[in-house]
């Protein structure tokens, strides 16, 4: 296992793998940093319930669109060009999470709660990583990823308060996104987490990674009173 | 050490402007929420702004 601490002046020092695994992680997270505001800000924006809702989606989407310019400085200093992310279109995203757009309120709501969950566990990987300067930029980021947990969880109990109708078409939402939130931890067993572990860049095994999240997840929905998807079924990653 | 990203400079630049523009609208709409014009405007902007960054042109922004 590889221990020492890099920066950036070190990174031309490094192994093949380590630079092509680090650039690789980068590319990914700033994907998914803009991919989020790509699948809510059109539909969402104007049409989220308040008028401070409407606030909250646009300093959501400003917030993550910080994130993206972070990891972007990031991968442009060891020279990783991942501005083409913020033209990609939806469907090629790297997450398939993030393919498609959001149309519903209950969607938006759940993303938050669920999805940008792993979002926060996908940072938390990084915690303690070999690379400094992507550990320096976290802090900042995993507080504000809180804020967007808390708001999609306060907003999905918002809307159970509804009434059962309401609460059936939250639980249609949980059914799409939880599948989607277990399979952005990769496949079970996969060589190259075993590698970014390897490295230092990350770690837990997917698999690890997949059921702490569950571990959190389950009894929260249970406690919201609504049903705990089947983990395997819709999953491409398993 | 590595040979930067062409424009990374700019794009952080660029996007930490974004970032400011619309932290500073949000902020706007929020502190007056009980003026239903201003709000309006607030999240008109926020939408404006949105729109170029959803839209990508990347080299544009750079000219």
């Amino acid at each position: 296992m590889f221990t020492d601490k890099i920066e950036l002046k070190d990174f031309d020092k490094m192994d093949p793998e380590y630079k092509d695994l680090l650039g690789r992680v980068l590319t990914i997270q700033a994907d998914c940093e803009i991919g989020g505001p790509h699948l809510y800000v059109e539909k969402m924006l104007p049409a989220a319930p308040t008028k401070l809702d409407q606030l909250i989606v646009a300093r959501t989407a400003a917030e993550e669109i910080d994130h993206f310019r972070k990891v972007a400085r990031v991968a442009g200093d060891i020279g990783v060009d991942v501005s083409f992310v913020l033209s990609q279109p939806n469907e090629k995203r790297f997450v398939d999470a993030f393919r498609g757009l959001i149309t519903t309120w209950e969607d938006n709501a759940v993303f938050g709660f669920l999805i940008d969950r792993v979002g926060r566990y996908q940072l938390e990987e990084f915690y303690d990583c070999s690379y400094l300067p992507l550990q320096r930029i976290l802090p900042d980021i995993v507080t504000e990823e809180l804020g967007h947990i808390e708001y999609g969880y306060n907003k999905t109990v918002e809307l159970l308060s509804k009434g059962d109708e309401q609460k059936e078409r939250v639980q249609k939402a949980i059914d799409n996104w939880y599948v989607r939130a277990l399979d952005m931890f990769g496949r079970s067993g996969s060589s190259r987490a075993e590698r970014y572990r390897y490295w230092g860049l990350k770690r837990r095994a997917n698999e690890q990674a997949r059921t702490d999240y569950m571990k959190e997840v389950n009894p929260i929905l249970e406690k919201m009173g609504l049903k705990v998807p089947d983990p395997l079924k819709g999953r491409h990653y398993v | 050490m590595p040979q930067a990203a062409p424009n990374i400079e700019k794009l952080d630049e660029h996007l930490m402007e974004v970032v400011r523009a619309l932290h500073s609208a949000v902020k706007q709409g929020v502190s007056h929420s009980n003026d239903s014009t201003v709000v309006d405007n607030t999240i008109r902007d926020c939408k404006e702004i949105l729109d170029v960054i959803m839209a990508g042109n990347v080299s544009e922004w750079m000219n």
